[in-house]
């Protein structure tokens, strides 16, 4: 009589697995489905126009959420996204300009950034000053397009912040 | 070739089917016990209550009907959300247009719009007043020795105030409007500062590394189906807890009452309990349940205080719905983050957290995004879940309103409560531009909404 009772036993757990089985696939298939294979995202390196139509001080490139910074024939490219949690920052200009020691190179402060979210600061060099930011805005890497001479920002490639790029 | 005879006026009905109720008819203004508790048994929506209430848990003072209200609203949001599921299209160059229609095209569709979005923030508020007011009694506080476990009910009351919160996050970012698109960045910003898996949950959120269409779907599809499934499933449960509980615990005491004497019934008469229990007497012993100064029929005394809750509750929303539009912001702008970028009130407290609890130690930063947008709010929720087992006041204090053992506590919470509201206050009237503090009586700086 035992060893019928195991086997009742046994098909019990059998069914009880198969219908876990069943499930649990059911489950997996469904969750593993929304996790996307393919990201359609805008390329990171975007032509922003021949550098003499860059004013001297600041641009603001809202597409590439994006400041590009102009002194003389010196280039570098600031981020728009606010470190904290992704708002856009806003620049506002400083009522006079500021040197500041940024990398090992003097750099003219033209602005400084301010979150509408949370009230990050950010100096003109996207160091954060006050606020909930917990890093300085990102430089991009800027460089020349070898077909048309027009400036390229790669913005998925953060540099240093003595980054310029200078045009001979 | 034998033919069933005719049957006639005069006959006796035939006996009823065990288990099936003889008289297909019930009343709301029952003249007998006996047609209240037909009324309970043969009517589909009636079948939710018990026959027999307790007097106490029909008070109005001690549980003030938020449930009843909650769940009204709820009701409230599944009419006015029909229409709107024929009328929203789930798409990025079109919800915002299709709102706009809602809005301004489509007959009552203001006022339905309304009615939906009202419903939802008044839900919010009387869900979260519900679970201060089950807190402040000790509802989830068992009986002595009565194999009850009201603290399953308080976990899932819990789980339905976070399904509220997360239906009306998913709602709001349906317009597709500047609200949406910024919630929805500072939203999932929130859930990718979660150390190892948060980019990856970011990504499951959005559907992609950028918020586009497959994040308006994912939200709408949450918001219209699996939000509000699990809604009605969690809320079907709470109600048969209460029923497996033995009711508020407000009325533990008039149970614990002495039974009243019983009375050997006399053997002429035939008894039958629901069609099942059948003889000469009732087979289940009458307990303090049955006297009547504790207990009242069902029918009609919680159904008329029920209907007029959720009566009064449609008429509120109703009323207000007329007299306040919804706001519509412009459209969707991944250009442009509105200076300032407020959250709905209910969630303005977070966004108070995440701005204020950044801090440094050395060179070392913790983000607020981690601190007060997940860990903080997680750790409430965890001791909020938790609490049941760490009250260690007496059953005695369970379905009072303010009892002295549970004075301690009972502070604590409600200085929590205020200072959840206190930061609402913050962020809802005095932050400006760039949020910063401003007081009510100072004027906001005139800015340029672009750059």
């Amino acid at each position: 009589m035992a060893e019928r009772k195991d086997r009742r036993d046994f098909l019990v757990g059998i069914g009880i697995g198969a219908g876990v089985v069943a499930l649990g696939g059911q489950g997996i298939a469904a969750l593993r489905s929304l996790v996307p294979n393919v990201s359609y995202d805008a390329p990171t390196t975007v032509k922003l126009g021949p550098p003499a139509e860059f004013p001297d001080g600041m641009k603001f490139l809202p597409e590439q959420r994006l400041f590009v910074f102009r002194e003389g024939n010196t280039f570098h490219a600031i981020s728009a996204v606010c470190t904290h949690l992704g708002c856009t920052v806003r620049a506002e200009a400083l009522p006079r300009v500021e040197t500041k020691e940024v990398g090992g190179r003097p750099l003219k402060l033209t602005h400084r950034f301010l979150c509408p979210c949370h009230g990050s600061r950010y100096e003109g060099d996207g160091q954060n000053v006050a606020g909930p930011a917990p890093r300085p805005l990102a430089w991009y890497d800027l460089t020349l397009a070898a077909d048309d001479g027009q400036l390229v920002v790669d913005m998925a490639r953060p540099v240093a912040h003595d980054f310029r790029l200078t045009i001979v | 070739m034998a033919t069933l005879p005719e049957p006639s006026v005069s006959s006796p009905a035939p006996a009823a089917a065990p288990g099936v109720h003889p008289r297909p008819l019930w009343s709301l203004r029952p003249a007998s016990d006996r047609e209240a508790g037909d009324a309970i048994v043969a009517n589909f929506l009636l079948h939710w209550f018990p026959a027999k209430a307790l007097r106490a848990s029909l008070e109005w003072r001690y549980s003030l009907w938020l449930g009843t209200v909650s769940a009204a609203l709820l009701l409230l949001l599944v009419v006015s959300g029909l229409p709107l599921l024929f009328l929203h299209v789930p798409s990025v160059e079109r919800a915002y247009g299709s709102v706009k229609d809602i809005e301004y095209v489509v007959t009552f569709g203001s006022w339905i719009r309304s009615v939906h979005r009202l419903s939802a923030h008044l839900m919010v508020a009387a869900v979260f007043l519900h679970l201060v007011r089950v807190f402040l009694t000790g509802a989830y506080k068992n009986g002595v020795g009565r194999g009850q476990h009201r603290e399953w009910n308080w976990i899932l009351g819990v789980v339905m105030l976070l399904v509220t919160l997360f239906l009306s996050f998913t709602g709001y970012l349906l317009p597709w409007d500047q609200l949406a698109y910024w919630a929805v960045t500072v939203g999932t910003n929130i859930a990718s500062a979660i150390p190892l898996v948060g980019e990856e949950l970011r990504e499951l959120m959005l559907g992609g590394r950028t918020i586009d269409q497959p994040t308006l779907i994912r939200f709408y599809v949450l918001h219209v189906i699996v939000l509000p499934g699990a809604l009605f499933a969690l809320l079907a449960y709470h109600m048969w807890r209460i029923r497996k509980d033995g009711g508020l615990a407000c009325a533990d005491r008039a149970v614990a009452l002495p039974a009243p004497a019983e009375v050997p019934p006399a053997a002429t008469k035939t008894y039958s309990l629901l069609g099942i229990a059948r003889g000469t007497h009732p087979t289940i012993r009458a307990t303090s349940v049955e006297r009547p100064e504790t207990t009242v029929s069902s029918v009609p005394d919680l159904t008329r205080r029920a209907a007029i809750v959720v009566l009064g509750t449609m008429a509120v929303v109703s009323i207000l719905a007329v007299l306040v539009p919804s706001p519509l912001e412009e459209p969707a702008n991944p250009l442009v983050t509105p200076n300032p970028a407020k959250a709905p009130w209910y969630f303005l407290w977070l966004q108070e957290l995440v701005t204020d609890t950044t801090f440094r130690i050395g060179s070392f930063t913790v983000n607020g995004a981690f601190l007060g947008g997940v860990i903080l709010p997680g750790a409430l929720v965890t001791l909020m879940i938790a609490w049941p087992w760490l009250d260690r006041s007496p059953a005695s204090a369970a379905g009072r309103w303010f009892p002295r053992s549970r004075r301690t506590q009972n502070l604590v919470f409600l200085l929590i409560v205020l200072l959840v509201l206190v930061l609402t206050y913050v962020g809802l009237f005095a932050r400006g531009p760039y949020w910063n503090l401003y007081w009510p009586w100072e004027a906001w700086p005139q800015l340029p909404t672009r750059i």
